[in-house]
């Protein structure tokens, strides 16, 4: 799973798999059209729908979170 | 009452003192007060409005909170996985019922104070409307109601999403809508971290009152010595002195536009932040020096990010992955492999940038400069691989050239949307674009440029004003704190720079004749 996220990251924004820090979202490495862009393709490859109360900056902080979040709706 | 008034600063000092003298556990209530006489006696507004509001909103809230208690309950009892989904989709559709009657009575209201504006001169007429300004102003068009609406609508989102608990006491609950150094102008704030704040226990601290005020007094320089003197300018150029002026006149009127703008409206956010901050409160920062920006979606990152992260969670994100959003997305893809996925975060950002376009203002050129926007970057989303390949193809490096080179940009493209809401009507900001593009007369201009309100020691004010306000900056762009570098310096110099400010602001601020303050731009909104 982890890695199949990875990839969609790659394919939508390479930066966010070297980003380190904790708020990706505010530092402008991944604006709200990649956000979306990502949700869609995730949702499409993890047959998962994923609510908008998920896309919050919390949930987007960095690579580790956004796989945390597929993973907890995976499995939902 | 505006911020720098006596009134203020007095009602400032005594809620503070009594701040830190009351209880940790009434703390809340010392600034429910204080939030209530500013709106009160600050305005002579009559809260009908504020009320109003407030009283739906924490109705909502608390239906939101025992209908999500009550789905829990059914699903705890529940082992069926599809009976599961049925419960659940149940107590989510009268949910979503709730919330968009909430949503649209709310909206109503905002749009029509709004847009009764404009229709006020018709209803007048017809005897529907008393005549004078103060009966308007003070009930049909209260205090901030574009602010603590999203403000409150924010909260009901997040209540619905379970990302805060609603709040059972609706004092508590009215002082989150009416907190008065963010009533007027922002930024908005999220309800659960204000909450954190509000029911954390402040002990007095020297440096956070010692920032506070520094703060304060820092957005008053920005407001009295920079906006308001650019004020003198750009209000005559536009006003009707400047008719027929030289495309170069009003080119530098709106130069100075923007950056009245910015030091009018981060000016008030500083001011309230410094006075938030001397009651331990942290409100979220507003601006992050926008015009360092290299292209314009960061420039909206950085210039009132509290509306803009709004309008990004509450209705980009809550349109894309709607029933609707998601219909399109589909079919988007199907039709157009490569660029379908990119069609419902075009549509939203258009939406978004005409919501805000109409919410800064009622007039076409608010609606104009929303489009503008929106077509901006989504034609900046559409053209991004492009780039990147001339950039490659010019062998284009990046450097501080080509940052100085970006940045440019971002200034033209603000510059010219500036036009149109600057300009009284849509006729003036056409007839300023054609001045720009046939009537430029550069040398005309620059021998004329004191027949407009700001003498020639008023320029000279301002640019030394200016490069100060640039200083601290780049300062910050470096990721310098000024306050605590100040802190550092010797006592001599730091006093120095108090009284050296304090007397800028008293010798050079632009005063009525009672001593207030020219009105925030923002406040209007």
């Amino acid at each position: 799973m982890e890695e199949k996220v990875l990839e969609v990251l790659e394919e939508y924004c390479e930066e966010a798999l070297g980003y380190k820090g904790d708020n990706m979202m505010e530092e402008g490495v991944i604006d709200s059209f990649t956000v979306i862009n990502i949700v869609s393709e995730l949702e499409d490859v993890f047959d998962i729908e994923i609510d908008a109360k998920y896309v919050v900056a919390e949930n987007f902080r960095n690579k580790e979170a956004i796989i945390e979040l597929v993973r907890q709706l995976v499995e939902e | 009452m505006q911020l720098i008034s006596t009134a203020f600063i007095i009602m400032w000092v005594i809620s503070f003192a009594i701040y830190y003298l009351v209880p940790g556990k009434w703390q809340w209530v010392v600034l429910a007060v204080a939030s209530g006489l500013f709106y009160v006696i600050g305005t002579g507004g009559i809260p009908i409005g504020i009320l109003l509001t407030g009283a739906g909103t924490y109705a909502c809230g608390l239906y939101l909170k025992n209908s999500l208690a009550a789905q829990r309950e059914a699903l705890s009892g529940c082992v069926d996985k599809e009976k599961k989904k049925t419960v659940k989709v149940g107590f989510e559709r009268q949910r979503k019922r709730v919330q968009i009657l909430y949503f649209v009575c709310n909206l109503a209201i905002l749009l029509t104070t709004k847009y009764m504006m404009a229709a006020l001169p018709i209803l007048r007429r017809a005897r529907l409307m008393p005549d004078g300004d103060a009966f308007f102003s003070r009930v049909v068009m209260p205090l901030g109601i574009s602010f603590y609406t999203l403000t409150a609508i924010g909260y009901v989102v997040d209540v619905g999403r379970e990302q805060c608990e609603a709040q059972e006491n609706p004092l508590k609950l009215l002082l989150f809508l009416s907190y008065f150094p963010s009533i007027t102008q922002g930024p908005f704030n999220r309800y659960e971290k204000l909450r954190a704040e509000f029911e954390r226990e402040h002990v007095f601290d020297y440096e956070k009152m010692l920032f506070g005020v520094q703060r304060f007094v820092w957005g008053a320089f920005k407001k009295l010595v920079i906006a308001d003197r650019i004020n003198l300018f750009v209000g005559n150029v536009f006003g009707g002195a400047g008719q027929g002026s030289p495309g170069s006149v009003y080119a530098l009127a709106v130069i100075f536009y923007m950056l009245q703008l910015y030091a009018d409206f981060s000016g008030y956010m500083d001011m309230a932040m410094g006075v938030s901050e001397t009651f331990g409160i942290a409100l979220p920062e507003n601006f992050k020096r926008p015009y360092f920006s290299r292209s314009v979606a960061e420039f909206w990152r950085r210039w009132h990010i509290t509306l803009g992260t709004w309008f990004k969670d509450y209705v980009m994100f809550s349109f894309v992955m709607s029933g609707i959003g998601r219909k399109i997305g589909k079919s988007a893809k199907k039709r157009w492999p490569r660029m379908g996925k990119h069609v419902t975060g075009m549509i939203g950002t258009m939406l978004v940038w005409l919501l805000t376009g109409m919410w800064h203002g009622r007039t076409a050129g608010y609606i104009l400069w929303g489009v503008y926007y929106g077509l901006i970057m989504c034609t900046s989303l559409v053209l991004e691989k492009q780039y990147i390949i001339w950039k490659e193809r010019l062998s284009i490096k990046e450097g501080k050239l080509y940052s100085l080179f970006c940045m440019a940009r971002t200034w033209l493209i603000v510059f010219l949307a500036d036009v149109m809401i600057r300009a009284e009507n849509l006729s003036q900001a056409g007839a300023v674009y054609r001045a720009f593009l046939t009537d430029f007369r550069l040398k005309e201009g620059i021998l004329s440029v004191t027949d407009y309100g700001l003498s020639k020691y008023g320029f000279l004010l301002l640019a030394a004003a200016c490069l100060v306000w640039l200083a601290v900056s780049v300062w910050e762009e470096q990721g310098k704190d000024v306050r605590r570098m100040l802190a550092s310096c010797p006592m001599a110099v730091r006093w120095c720079c108090y009284y050296g400010v304090v007397l800028l602001l008293v010798v050079t601020g632009i005063y009525g004749g009672s001593y207030d303050t020219a009105a925030f731009l923002y406040q209007s909104f």
